[in-house]
């Protein structure tokens, strides 16, 4: 984690939900390419959207992954989401996943991973129109867990 | 160099020599038999040495693809990358190479001096290819880890008696099945003709996956008090998939159907791991065994799709999933498994019916999946699956 904050530079607060939070995980991601080659090769096109108590969704956003690196986010709210499966929750529940990583300094305690969440269809749930796409979620979960861990480099502000 | 060697010169093997002897015997036998063919070759040979003179035929590339230098992609030069040139990059449909000559070489001029390997007995593509092979075998080899050091084990933390047991157990039980996921394979890989190269490289990372899954649960039972019990219901759910009668039914029964469900316990696993290590083992070992369950997938679309006869190809298809399907379930329906994830669920064996709720909630998620999954390959189970939507336990 201090090596890409030495890559990075001192990232400036961001807000969540925003693309300025994602694309500050993807300058992380992109800048740790030597913990990438480890973990190895991510393609999928990943969808995380946060909604209100009643199930609207406030944010959406579009996450594609390539080889060792993110190559786009695009905000995608108002819609044209083609993502390979989408993660849905409210922002209760990112906030309390997003908060459990930086006070593990770049790890989430047990009930905060990313597969704790979503396992049971609930808090987080994973959809997906195709079955064999939704199925990417699992083959990348441990570079899935460590995009999000990279939150711990900078301070998320919230709504 | 000066005269050819006979077999008839071969001095005996000492008689300390660790062998079966009638194997040995067999096996000079089968050579002698076939000697003046080998014998001929090798004949050729001595002599064209003998004389000092060189045969050079190796240069000349009629017949060949020569000429065409492959260009690496952006990640390397992958099996996609080399595979777009014609000749060499063509899948046959069925294979008529039953020997180990290199798909794209010049073999032609010597088809009748090849030995065949009889082994090679999967020749029709349709009955082992998916089309994401190439794409999940540069995965595999890209997501590779170690499980003696990638693991944090210095961190693992002692827990509560009944919670480190059940813990030993379930990894007991993963000790017990992974390693049927390489021994699977294995089986076939020397029945797949080498034409089918990316098909065989594949399965070759997906033993390897399977080495690793057995050495990380193996090591987390032992550093956690010891291995526990192995159980009659999982080894037949083994035997059922190791005699599958062919390779599709096999790896539809291991791959889709028993790695679909192990997911389901890795995924669960992670979620009611106790300790950050535990957490790493499941989340590292889900995704290899993803990649599995999508070559099962898309192996048993290829078959549906590429039967020439599809009215018996389902029909065999269900009646082999009928059987399938309950030897399965005599897995996992084990005490062996259920208990102990029904313990770590609940947080102990004080509440161990709580976990069970859980284990039905996750009984019927891995079942649907399986039905999703099947569906997606083109097989639809959901009006004859023999494995309750519902677990046994629910009123």
């Amino acid at each position: 984690m201090s090596a890409t904050m030495k890559e990075t530079g001192s990232l400036a607060p961001a807000r969540f939900p925003s693309l300025d939070w994602f694309e500050h995980l993807t300058r992380l991601m992109n800048a740790n390419r030597a913990r990438q080659e480890q973990l190895g090769y991510v393609d999928c096109v990943a969808g995380f959207r946060v909604t209100d108590a009643s199930g609207s969704t406030r944010f959406e956003v579009e996450v594609t992954f390539e080889e060792f690196s993110v190559t786009g986010v695009r905000d995608v709210t108002k819609g044209g989401s083609r993502a390979d499966f989408v993660l849905i929750a409210t922002l209760d529940t990112w906030r309390e996943m997003i908060e459990s990583i930086a006070a593990g300094h770049g790890r989430p305690d047990l009930e905060h991973t990313l597969n704790r969440l979503s396992h049971m269809g609930t808090p987080i749930q994973l959809t997906g129109d195709d079955v064999l796409k939704t199925d990417l979620y699992f083959r990348y979960a441990q570079s899935l867990q460590e995009f999000f861990n990279a939150s711990a480099c900078f301070e998320t502000v919230f709504d | 160099m000066a005269s050819t060697p006979d077999l008839s010169d071969v001095k005996p093997l000492p008689s300390e020599a660790p062998m079966h002897p009638t194997t040995v015997a067999a096996y000079e036998a089968a050579f002698e038999a076939h000697q003046h063919r080998w014998g001929e070759i090798l004949q050729e040979n001595a002599e064209r040495m003998a004389r000092g003179s060189y045969s050079l035929h190796w240069m000349n590339t009629d017949g060949s693809g020569w000429g065409k230098r492959a260009k690496p992609s952006s990640r390397g030069l992958t099996y996609t990358d080399i595979n777009k040139y014609k000749g060499s990059g063509e899948i046959p449909t069925m294979a008529t190479w039953k020997n180990f000559t290199p798909r794209g070489s010049i073999r032609e001029p010597y088809a009748d001096k090849f030995p065949e390997v009889v082994d090679y007995e999967v020749l029709d593509k349709w009955e082992l290819w998916s089309d994401n092979v190439e794409t999940l075998f540069e995965e595999a080899k890209a997501r590779q880890w170690n499980a003696t050091k990638d693991i944090a084990w210095s961190e693992l933390e002692a827990l509560p008696e009944d919670l480190e047991k059940a813990t030993c157990q379930l990894s007991t039980f993963l000790t017990e099945v992974e390693f049927v996921a390489g021994d699977f394979p294995a089986k076939w890989l020397y029945r797949i003709p080498q034409e089918f190269l990316e098909v065989k490289s594949f399965l070759s990372t997906q033993i390897m996956d399977e080495a690793r899954h057995q050495e990380v649960f193996r090591k987390r039972a032992m550093a956690g008090g010891g291995l526990l019990h192995a159980s009659p219901g999982f080894e037949w759910a083994l035997q059922a998939i190791m005699e599958a009668p062919t390779h599709t039914m096999g790896t539809f029964l291991l791959n889709l159907l028993g790695e679909g469900l192990v997911l389901s316990i890795f995924r669960s696993g992670e979620m009611i791991a106790k300790t950050q290590v535990d957490k790493e083992i499941f989340r590292r070992c889900l995704q290899d065994e993803a990649r599995h369950v999508s070559y099962g997938v898309m192996q048993l679309k290829s078959y549906i799709d590429n039967h020439p006869d599809p009215q018996k190809c389902m029909d065999d298809l269900h009646r082999f999933a009928d059987v399938g399907e309950m030897v399965i379930l005599t897995s996992f329906s084990e005490a062996a498994l259920v208990e102990p994830t029904a313990i770590l669920l609940g947080g102990g064996l004080k509440k161990i019916d709580d976990g069970m709720d859980g284990m039905a909630k996750l009984w019927r998620m891995s079942v649907e999946e399986y039905l999703a999954r099947c569906d997606r390959a083109g097989f639809d189970r959901s009006e004859r699956c023999k494995i309750p939507l519902d677990a046994p336990w629910v009123a």
